[in-house]
């Protein structure tokens, strides 16, 4: 049996008197890749942007690993072990990628390991040992998305939070990022990707939750849910 | 009057402008906040090395680090109870806060200090080129203003602090995904504001005198090396400073001193028409 790492249930939350997220419900497994879809708008940022404490909960519970986190703050959220990638990369203008990927450790004290972290991901995407000493916004958006995950690894969390993963990249990047997906899954790290790419999601991920209009609509395998027609004609459009 | 004391005076005076501007071109630059409250740090720092020296007979040089601390301390109290409490208000908002902090810390400087104009007297000398002459207070007072210059660059760019710093600055979101508490930020960068000011102070009334009177005239400099050299960055405030200096120094001599501070003032205007981001600053970093 699957122990879950994640469990969310009946989550509200929104912006001011816009509520986004209606009753979100879903959980990940401990060493799985999982994802959730569904089209623009639907509330899946949201989500993720409460789970790391930018947003406070309306209501409903987020418990990681047997402890509640609704309404923590996002450097509590850190320490606990869930790290964010967020949409768009956000890496830091006018520092170079050495320092961004620095930041991602900005909370730990254990200089060594942070050094072994930071060999891990130069070596997991070779062109950032490259790039080292360059600004980091002035990469290609592929190294950006590898320097953005880069600097989600070296907080050494448990559960990895990807938001758009393949936004505004070429297929072939985003082949390449999904293989470094599952090889940092390899090592025992739990994800959770967000997409609007349905097909990418499900190449990768095991097990997928759809949302419409912040509600969870449909879950379950991917192998399956892949197969479900209204599935293949919502957001696969065949 | 040869070309090279012009020069000299100059170079010596826009050292003394990068160390009053540094820290209020950082405030203004991470917090977008106007402080209004920059020139009375300058002021108060230079007041309390003063004292400190008169009544102790301590070095002043020796008294800058505590009275650096002192007003570091200041700046964050004053950031953690009031100023980050509006911190995300639009800037007219924080402008008048600081404003109004202000008035307050500049009316209980003049009832407890007076205005009357005070300074550290070291003699130590002046040193002659020719006809060249540097008074060596001046000197030590340029040398420290660099060294802290420095030391500001240093931290800013090699510490865990400074890459907090930047990345606040950057993007508030995003830092405080990477498990940076963005207020408390706020309050150590403000502090650092402060503490520049401070020693900015310090090293002042080592070279002239300081009154209550002084705090518009330094807030207004600081504000002019912003523009000039650009916003944020100690690069930029450091060419700033040194830019004005040198054209206060020039414009002083050639047509007169009481002219010399319109020139400074034209020139912003004249580079906030043609190049907005300063002399060295970046588009969208400003």
């Amino acid at each position: 049996m699957a122990k879950p790492i994640l469990e969310i249930d009946g989550l509200q939350a929104g912006y001011g008197d816009v509520q986004v997220l209606w009753d979100i419900g879903l959980s990940v497994n401990e060493g799985e890749i999982a994802c959730v879809v569904g089209s623009n708008g639907a509330g899946k940022t949201t989500l993720l942007r409460t789970i790391s404490g930018l947003i406070e909960p309306k209501a409903g519970s987020i418990v990681f690993d047997g402890e509640e986190i609704a309404g923590a703050r996002p450097d509590e959220v850190l320490t606990r072990g869930i790290a964010h990638v967020p949409e768009g990369r956000r890496l830091f203008k006018g520092l170079t990628v050495e320092d961004n990927l620095l930041l991602g450790a900005y909370l730990r004290r254990d200089k060594s390991a942070v050094r072994d972290d930071m060999d891990f991901v130069l070596d997991l995407f070779p062109i950032l040992k490259e790039r080292r000493l360059q600004d980091a916004t002035t990469m290609s958006g592929g190294e950006q998305q590898m320097c953005a995950i880069g600097r989600g690894i070296m907080s050494r969390p448990r559960l990895l939070v990807i938001d758009e993963l393949s936004l505004g990249l070429a297929p072939r990047l985003v082949e390449r990022l999904s293989e470094a997906l599952i090889e940092i899954n390899g090592t025992g790290l739990t994800i959770l990707l967000v997409e609007q790419d349905v097909m990418t999601a499900f190449d990768v991920a095991s097990r997928a939750f759809v949302i419409e209009t912040g509600r969870v609509s449909m879950s379950g395998e991917t192998s399956v849910l892949g197969e479900d027609p209204r599935v293949r004609e919502a957001y696969m459009g065949i | 009057m040869d070309v090279f004391q012009i020069l000299l005076n100059g170079i010596v005076l826009g050292a003394l402008y990068a160390c009053i501007a540094i820290g209020f071109s950082l405030v203004w630059g991470v917090l977008n906040v106007i402080n209004m409250l920059h020139g009375s740090f300058i002021i108060l720092g230079g007041y309390l090395t003063y004292f400190a020296w008169h009544y102790t007979g301590i070095y002043p040089i020796i008294l800058l680090p505590f009275v650096a601390l002192a007003l570091f301390a200041l700046g964050y109290v004053l950031q953690h109870l009031f100023i980050n409490k509006v911190v995300t208000a639009p800037v007219l908002t924080t402008l008048t806060l600081t404003f109004g902090l202000d008035m307050i810390l500049y009316n209980l400087m003049t009832v407890f200090f007076t205005a009357t104009p005070r300074r550290v007297t070291l003699d130590l000398g002046t040193l002659s080129f020719g006809d060249v002459y540097l008074p060596i207070d001046r000197l030590l007072g340029m040398a420290l203003a660099l060294v802290l210059t420095a030391l500001l660059y240093l931290v800013m760019r090699g510490s865990r602090i400074g890459r907090a710093i930047v990345a606040v600055r950057m993007d508030r979101q995003a830092a405080a995904l990477m498990g940076i508490r963005v207020n408390q930020v706020y309050s150590i960068t403000f502090g650092i504001g402060a503490l520049m000011a401070g020693a900015a102070g310090a090293i002042f009334a080592m070279v002239f005198p300081v009154t209550t009177n002084l705090t518009g005239v330094f807030l207004g400099k600081a504000f002019v090396v912003c523009v000039i050299g650009g916003l944020g960055s100690v690069p930029g405030a450091l060419v700033g400073g040194l830019a004005l200096g040198l054209i206060e120094s020039v414009a002083g001599y050639t047509i007169g001193p009481q002219n010399a501070i319109t020139v400074g003032f034209l020139l912003m205007l004249f580079l906030l028409v043609v190049r907005p981001t300063g002399l060295i600053g970046v588009k969208g970093y400003e």
